[in-house]
């Protein structure tokens, strides 16, 4: 059965004011290796309808991933048992109206079509291509999302997605590399697993680093991820309205370097598109960061009816499963520079470090921007402008915002990071990030060497 | 779904399995989750499908269907058979004899949860919400949760077990903001609060209307507060914090798959090595830490882990020295030690892992008025606020909520921001006490995140409060 048509049926099962229907239908495989052989792999199939009434200004969800008839009826039941457990909420902006959809990439049949044995092909494709030890895993996945509202919603996408993730490591020594793509055809295992064969072989004999503040490249990976935790808090609504995150205050002043900018561009067939968002709202390009001015923020139709004054949703809603964190970026897109390479980028750094990729971020200070993690799988000293000795892990503890103030550079093309979790429900999602050069990056300890 | 079971293991064995094993998981959750006073989440969500693992030629294949039907289950069984053949890989494996068992396994509980309403939540919600309101505060939230999971387990070893798993957690957080500084405070526990397998009494011990006031007011207080001085010293950590040390810096390290790289690309590998075992000094003497899925009320306790091992208590380390990894059937068969017991799945579409049960820091002697009161010059921190440590699990940084000064014995000035940073042996070589039973806390998280795709945890942690000397507090100048 069509998703969107599993969608209206629970829509016409439920008794109340108003009802929404989300339906996010999965088929995947994920061919995960250690040790070069596969040791996790997970094929999956299912269906989850997610069923949101209204009944007397009252809101409640229910979700189940049966869906014949009787658990239909059942998923209602349980639905508007929740709403009438709720108290009104008279800020309760309604379900998202109908609306013309974006026409936009991202489905690709050979990759929705991908059988698991030809998962396992590639991901044996890029064990073979690893004179090291390889760690990672080979995916891909056909995600089918639909909506459906008695207000006469309708949306429906199918999107697919592929990922080679790709870690060559031994005791001593390890480089990594991925690629992700909404077409099998635009991942290549060989060359990603090589890419991660030659990192790793330059980072034996690693040293240690006095922590300090140093210049730093960082590559699109690093850079991607530091990004993506800062704008969760920094540049959701949610943050901005309850005056507590970087945002607040802050919007409309100069608050970064001019050379860069930022938006969420969902719409980009370079990532992983998407035509609207969890409620429903079309997606549109949203500009966060012009030249080093502060535009705005992402928004959903909550926040934005809590904001008032017009503001609209910029179709950012999160899952269910993530509501509380408010509107969250899924397809963040770094403005790129004008360097051709990362060596380039070094070039200008002259003295400083160089980051491959980041490991266990965490926020520790939400209003300055302050995060803290690990580097690992390619880090090295920046010595005359070139990439010099390999170092071992090191703790950074960084202001995001005066990371950003002072930049070298950027790459000219950017390239999609993947930012799928493959926690719960699929959800394809990435960056497009260039590689960056700042003149300050705090290093404030050591960890472990590379490798395993 | 016995039946199910059973097709799906006869199917995969026909398919060419050696071993194979079906699990059925039917699991139902509520969450209510208020913030400044309006509903932020009411949901009453229910999964179900049957996940099958198989051993073809030594390779591992698992698929998972959401439709449970004995057509699904033979066709799942097959995937994974297919999938497992063209594995690539040498798939050289052997896993450690198991008693073929069959068994079941309840949840004691008092209260069942969702026999509570959800307007009885909500309410209970906005009333914690309420204690929490103060000069300062811009959000207050409170979060409430219960599920309930049966799983049938059916493997070709001849096990058929089921079990039936009920949860339950609940937290509460005030954040206060202005003045360019914004803080947290929250109770029971950072992070979602806190979960026990229990009945609904578990949230009624947590007692949050009546630590509202108390946490609105610290979050309040902090906007005031001085920042916490950087330098070595002393510090006396309470069991809150201490049960994300716990989890990060022993829980982690000790799971014998990231031993042997099985998490390499992405939750990181691990600092211990497997001839470790038996005499690498992971601390002092002071330190002992014990595996134990029996505990009760832990979020880590069952009959049966997802192989259908039997429950078990096992030292981790004793008097500071490793003395056992957390194993699965086959590391547990490659190392040539344990016997498995560790192995969880989350939910019907994931392969069974290496997790954590119920990790506890067996308790020393004394109060923590007798820790700080050994401490001349030092800082007590209380509650979680940031974490991080590398894919050895070697370096790592946290951030607690409050901390106060100690002078000559004694809590002086409160203080905000603190952090501390160490070397996992050099700081629980550090280790110079552990605070008694009376002060020994299970809270209980659910969000320890592991394998690709991703897989949460349900782990629980047994804590007193500690004190560690020579620590680095704050970034080095």
């Amino acid at each position: 059965m069509d998703a969107l048509e599993l969608a209206e049926r629970a829509v016409r099962a439920a008794d109340a004011d108003e009802a929404l229907a989300l339906v996010n239908r999965e088929r995947s495989g994920q061919a995960r290796f250690a040790g070069s052989e596969v040791h996790q792999p997970t094929l999956i199939e299912n269906e989850v309808v997610e069923l949101q009434v209204v009944r007397d200004g009252r809101l409640g969800l229910a979700a189940s991933n049966r869906t014949d008839d009787d658990a239909l009826k059942a998923l209602a039941a349980r639905a508007g048992e929740a709403a009438d457990s709720a108290p009104a909420d008279p800020a309760f902006a309604g379900f998202a109206p109908a609306a013309e959809l974006p026409t936009v990439e991202g489905y690709d049949e050979e990759t929705a079509s991908l059988p698991p044995e030809e998962q396992a092909r590639l991901a044996a494709a890029a064990i073979d291509a690893s004179s090291l030890d390889l760690y990672g895993y080979f995916t891909s996945g056909l995600t089918e999302l639909a909506l459906a509202s008695t207000g006469g919603l309708a949306h429906r996408q199918a999107m697919t997605d592929a990922g080679v993730l790709t870690l060559a490591a031994v005791d001593g020594a390890s480089g990594y590399a991925e690629e992700t793509s909404w077409r099998v055809s635009g991942v290549d295992p060989v060359a990603t697993a090589e890419r991660a064969v030659e990192k790793a072989e330059r980072t034996r004999g690693a040293i240690e680093l006095e922590p300090g503040s140093y210049g730093a490249v960082l590559e699109p990976y690093a850079f991607a991820e530091l990004l993506l935790y800062f704008a969760y808090d920094a540049f959701g609504a949610r943050g901005l309205i309850e005056e507590r995150s970087f945002a607040a205050g802050r919007v409309g002043e100069k608050v970064f370097d001019e050379r860069f900018s930022l938006a969420e561009d969902s719409l980009d067939p370079r990532g992983l598109p998407k035509a609207f968002d969890f409620e429903g709202t079309p997606k549109e390009r949203v500009e966060l960061v012009e030249n080093g001015v502060l535009r705005g923020v992402l928004w959903d139709r909550r926040t934005a009816g809590e904001a008032g004054g017009g503001q609209q949703s910029t179709g950012n809603a999160p899952p269910a499963s993530a509501k509380q964190w408010g509107p969250i970026p899924f397809a963040l897109s770094i403005g790129g520079g004008d360097a051709g390479s990362t060596e380039e980028l070094a070039e200008l750094v002259g003295d400083g470090i160089y980051i491959t990729r980041l490991h266990y971020l965490s926020i520790v200070n939400p209003r300055e921007g302050v995060i803290t993690g690990m580097t690992r799988d390619g880090t090295f000293r920046v010595r005359g402008g070139k990439i010099a000795d390999p170092l071992v892990n090191l703790r950074f503890t960084v202001s995001v915002p005066a990371m950003l103030e002072q930049l070298h550079g950027l790459t000219r093309e950017p390239t999609l990071v993947n930012e799928t979790s493959f926690y719960d429900e699929r959800y394809p999602n990435g960056v497009l990030a260039p590689a960056v050069a700042t003149a300050r990056f705090d290093i404030t300890g050591v960890g472990g060497g590379p490798g395993t | 779904m016995r039946e199910l079971c059973d097709e799906a293991v006869s199917a995969a064995l026909a398919a060419g399995a050696s071993y194979a094993d079906a699990r059925v998981h039917q699991r139902r959750s509520q969450t209510v989750a208020t913030r400044n006073q309006r509903v932020d989440r009411l949901d009453d969500v229910e999964s179900e499908g049957i996940g099958v693992r198989v051993l073809v030629g030594g390779a591992w294949g698992f698929a998972c269907d959401n439709r449970l039907s004995a057509a699904s289950a033979r066709a799942t069984a097959q995937r994974a058979a297919a999938f497992a053949q063209a594995a690539p890989g040498g798939h050289d494996r052997a896993l450690a004899p198991v008693e073929p068992v069959e068994g079941s396994y309840r949840t004691p509980v008092e209260k069942d949860p969702f026999a509570i309403s959800l307007a009885d939540k909500v309410e209970q919600c906005l009333r914690a919400e309420q204690g929490m309101q103060h000069d300062g505060v811009k959000v207050t939230a409170a979060f409430l949760r219960a599920q309930r999971e049966q799983k049938l387990f059916v493997s070709s070893d001849g096990a058929a077990i089921d079990q039936e798993i009920v949860e339950c957690g609940a937290g509460i957080d005030a954040m206060a903001a202005g003045d360019g500084i914004t803080q947290i405070r929250s109770h029971p526990s950072a992070h979602g609060g806190s979960s026990a397998q229990a009945g609904w009494e578990y949230v009624e011990s947590l007692a949050l209307e009546r630590e509202a006031p108390r946490v609105g007011e610290q979050a309040a207080a902090l906007l005031r507060a001085d920042a916490c001085p950087a330098g070595i010293t002393t510090i006396v950590v309470d069991s809150e914090q201490m049960e994300l040390q716990v989890h990060e810096s022993v829980g982690h390290p000790t799971e014998l798959d990231r031993v042997y790289g099985t998490e390499a690309a992405y939750a990181g590998t691990s600092f211990l090595k497997p001839h470790d075992l038996g005499s690498l000094r992971y601390g002092s003497e002071h330190m002992n830490v014990t595996a134990d899925a029996t505990t009760p009320g832990g979020l880590g306790t069952f009959g049966y882990d997802d192989e259908g091992v039997p429950a078990q208590r096992e030292p981790v380390v004793a008097e500071g020295v490793l003395r056992s990894f957390l194993t699965s059937r086959e590391t547990a068969a490659r190392i040539g030690s344990g016997a498995g017991g560790s192995m969880r799945a989350d939910g019907w579409s994931r392969m069974p892992l290496v997790r954590m049960t119920n990790l506890n820091l067996e308790p020393g002697e004394g109060s923590l008025e007798e820790l700080i009161a050994g401490v001349e010059d030092g800082i007590y921190l209380e509650t979680n606020k940031s974490w991080s440590i590398d894919d050895k699990r070697l370096n790592f940084q946290f951030g607690t909520q409050i901390a106060w000064e100690i002078k000559n014995g004694k809590l002086g000035r409160m203080l905000r921001d603190a952090t501390y940073t160490g070397q996992t042996p050099v700081f629980w070589a550090s280790l110079d006490a552990v605070g008694g039973r009376d002060e020994w806390v299970l809270r209980g998280l659910t969000n320890c995140g592991k394998g690709q795709p991703g897989q949460y945890a349900h782990v629980s942690h047994g804590t007193s409060p500690a004190r560690f000397r020579n620590v680095q507090v704050g970034f080095r100048s």
